[in-house]
């Protein structure tokens, strides 16, 4: 989204400051007061609205085509076989592998060349560096809907004769390779690592390679997990140009998969939802497992529009 | 001594090989930002200027933008107004910085007129170019509004009342936070797979199911072009001889309205941990004071938190807003071929412009004139949000 990352290091700021907050109030003994009973049926009531298509979603992809139409609220005997149908007859094994193999890709690209670039950004003195980065920034302000058809050109080989790379992984991969989002999240916490850890470094003789793979990264494993999250959310759920560039299903990710299955499926709703929850289940299972870094990152980066 | 004077004396080539290392460092990363995130831009701009149906064509210069907008000086007025809103607010903030009482006033009168006379522009600008411009984008822009004005509040209102309630000492905190953001991970893709089951059209689907315990009739959903005015009051408007309900206050079309419904489940919780965020941020001492002076819950939420969060709210405002603008992936999943051009947003019609009626450069001059918008928004944010977030 069009977030000034300047405006993200605020709301990360406030933000520690609410967690801090929490925390303590977290300490206090916890007393029930029926006075509470009304703030706990509306927070209910919230909570019923986010997760029923959730539970929809589920409930549906494990019914029978006869119990999808007589809007049962849970299937009799829950129907395993249509995530093999999904996975085998409706190609999602292929678009899983897919999509698997292009987040694995793209996180380790933005890991390097973010790592890379955050570092110089924050710890080695060259001319013109603030305004590079500075002009890096600006790149977040500008919504995929203006750059998406340049971009078109540019991998079917018309501006740069490098051939055309559609329906080809590097399509899929290579324009995400970057962020500026995660380098200004990996400068911020590059620049405060001391000063003297580099100068002791440097007596002994390392070079910058040397000092950050051996000294800095080993330090930075939580933002570097912050940063493999946000990424892997980021290109799981990209749909927009996956669509655009994948007109088979060789590199089809799963968001593009489900939307072409969407269209052929018709009244098959019980596939279609599994479908959905294959395509969901992933992102559900990482957040869950990394909630809280996943949570604060998110809100710290503005991600998706 | 010896240790500590060494490195300032660094000899030149030292300095050279440092600043080596540095571009040598940051290069693959400037190297992906600048070929797909900066040479689009221009390449845009430049792609707008011609005739481009799959392969490049004549030069048209403006010709593109005249398509889009209809109106040269229409266009000028139209956007020239928004820009006159922040000119509106610099006058309006710089007389409160002066802090003269006698002149402040008339500094004050004129960013108010300033304001009005953007307003009338903006609106005079946009009659002239809704006469002869793209009727297809510039309907989109319209929809864009709608879905702006119908999501975006309603999110943020939702979005404080459960971040308060959350705020509060309460058991499973962390359990209702993970659930209220849960929408907001799950791809949109899926997310609107699913909207699309539950508001089907069919009476046997969930939203249909949900109304008929309310012994209200089927809707059609996603598949009804009326608009929300006519769906809900026509009966009585009918009552009152008014058969059909048109143009701009008619509001958008019930299936645009099922979006509206699914960027409000996808964005509530979003803003409330942001809420939550600026909810930490308030001094507790104020409510403590407060209590003493004997307000209740309500009126210390009223007085208290409300103001104090405003510019977190300001904040979320705006960034809906572009977000707005940005929207495709769920419109276009939930979009039914049936209801044509009824959900179509700006960057629907600039998608479809490309990828249906394959006309690249009109695309281009559609995402230049979509682009100027949101970078105005931007301006908004850092112009409004910049200087006051967090004053509290």
């Amino acid at each position: 989204m069009a977030s000034l990352p300047t405006d993200g290091a605020r709301a990360a700021r406030v933000r520690s400051g609410a967690a801090a907050r929490v925390e303590r109030a977290g300490r206090e003994p916890f007393e029930f007061r029926l006075s509470q009973l009304p703030i706990y049926f509306l927070l209910l009531v919230g909570a019923l609205i986010s997760f029923t298509p959730f539970f929809y979603m589920a409930s549906t992809s494990l019914m029978t085509l006869g119990e999808t139409i007589n809007r049962r609220l849970l299937p009799a005997h829950p129907q395993w076989i249509n995530y093999q149908r999904a996975w085998t007859e409706a190609d999602f094994a292929l678009y899983f592998r897919n999509s698997v193999v292009i987040s694995a890709v793209v996180i380790l690209g933005v890991l390097v060349t973010c790592t890379l670039a955050g570092y110089a950004f924050a710890k080695i003195r060259f001319p013109g560096r603030e305004i590079i980065f500075m002009v890096l920034l600006a790149t977040l302000m500008i919504p995929s809907t203006v750059t998406f058809i340049p971009n078109f050109l540019l991998i079917r080989g018309d501006v740069i004769p490098w051939g055309s790379w559609i329906n080809k992984l590097p399509a899929l991969t290579v324009p995400f390779l970057s962020t500026a989002f995660i380098i200004f999240l990996f400068r911020q916490f590059f620049q405060g690592i001391p000063d003297e850890l580099w100068d002791a470094a440097r007596i002994d003789g390392a070079g910058h390679l040397r000092f950050l793979t051996a000294v800095v990264v080993p330090m930075s494993r939580p933002v570097m997990m912050t940063a493999a999250l946000l990424t892997f959310v980021r290109t799981w759920n990209e749909f927009l140009w996956p669509l655009l560039v994948t007109t088979t299903p060789t590199w089809r990710p799963l968001g593009v998969g489900l939307y072409t299955f969407i269209t052929e499926a018709g009244p098959q709703t019980h596939y279609l939802m599994a479908g959905a929850v294959i395509t969901i289940l992933p992102v559900m299972v990482v957040y869950f497992f990394t909630q809280r870094q996943f949570t604060e990152g998110i809100a710290t980066s503005g991600l998706k529009g | 001594m010896t240790i500590r004077r060494r490195p300032r004396r660094r000899p030149p080539r030292r300095v050279g090989r440092e600043w080596l290392t540095g571009y040598l460092f940051i290069l693959p990363a400037v190297v992906v930002i600048a070929i797909f995130g900066l040479f689009p831009i221009a390449y845009a701009v430049y792609m707008s200027l011609y005739s481009w149906r799959v392969r490049q064509g004549a030069y048209l210069g403006l010709e593109n933008y005249a398509r889009t907008l209809g109106h040269a000086g229409g266009a000028i007025a139209f956007f020239g107004g928004l820009l006159l809103v922040l000119v509106a607010h610099w006058v309006w903030t710089d007389a409160f910085a002066a802090g003269r009482s006698e002149g402040r006033r008339y500094v004050q009168a004129a960013g108010a007129t300033l304001l009005l006379a953007s307003g009338v522009s903006v609106a005079l600008g946009w009659q002239l170019m809704a006469r002869s411009g793209d009727r297809a984008f510039l309907q989109g822009l319209v929809r864009t509004v709608y879905y702006g004005f119908g999501s975006v509040p309603i999110q943020i209102a939702l979005a404080l009342v459960l971040a308060s309630l959350l705020f509060q000492r309460i058991r499973g905190r962390e359990v209702f936070r993970m659930l209220y953001f849960l929408p907001y991970v799950a791809p949109a893709v899926a997310g609107a797979a699913v909207f699309r089951a539950i508001f089907s059209p069919r009476p046997e689907f969930l939203a249909n199911t949900v109304l008929s315990w309310f012994h209200i009739a089927p809707q059609r959903w996603l598949f009804e072009t009326r608009p929300i005015t006519e769906v809900l009051f026509g009966g009585l408007l009918q009552h009152l001889g008014v058969a059909h309900v048109t143009g701009f206050w008619a509001g958008p079309s019930l299936a645009l309205v099922t979006i509206i419904l699914f960027g409000i489940w996808t964005f509530t919780g979003y803003n409330a941990v942001i809420f939550l965020a600026g909810l930490g941020n308030i001094p507790q001492d104020l409510y403590e004071a407060a209590a003493i002076d004997g307000a209740n819950r309500v009126q210390s939420f009223r007085h208290i938190t409300v103001p104090l969060l405003s510019p977190v709210t300001f904040y979320l405002t705006v960034l809906g807003f572009i977000g707005t603008f940005q929207a495709f992936t769920h419109i276009y999943v939930m979009r039914q071929p049936a209801v044509r051009d009824a959900v179509d947003t700006a960057s629907i019609v600039i998608f479809d412009t490309f990828y249906k009626r394959n006309n690249w450069s009109l695309a281009a001059a559609q995402s230049v004139v979509l682009f100027a918008i949101i970078l105005i928004l931007t301006l908004y944010q850092s112009r409004f949000f910049g200087r006051s977030v967090f004053r509290g």
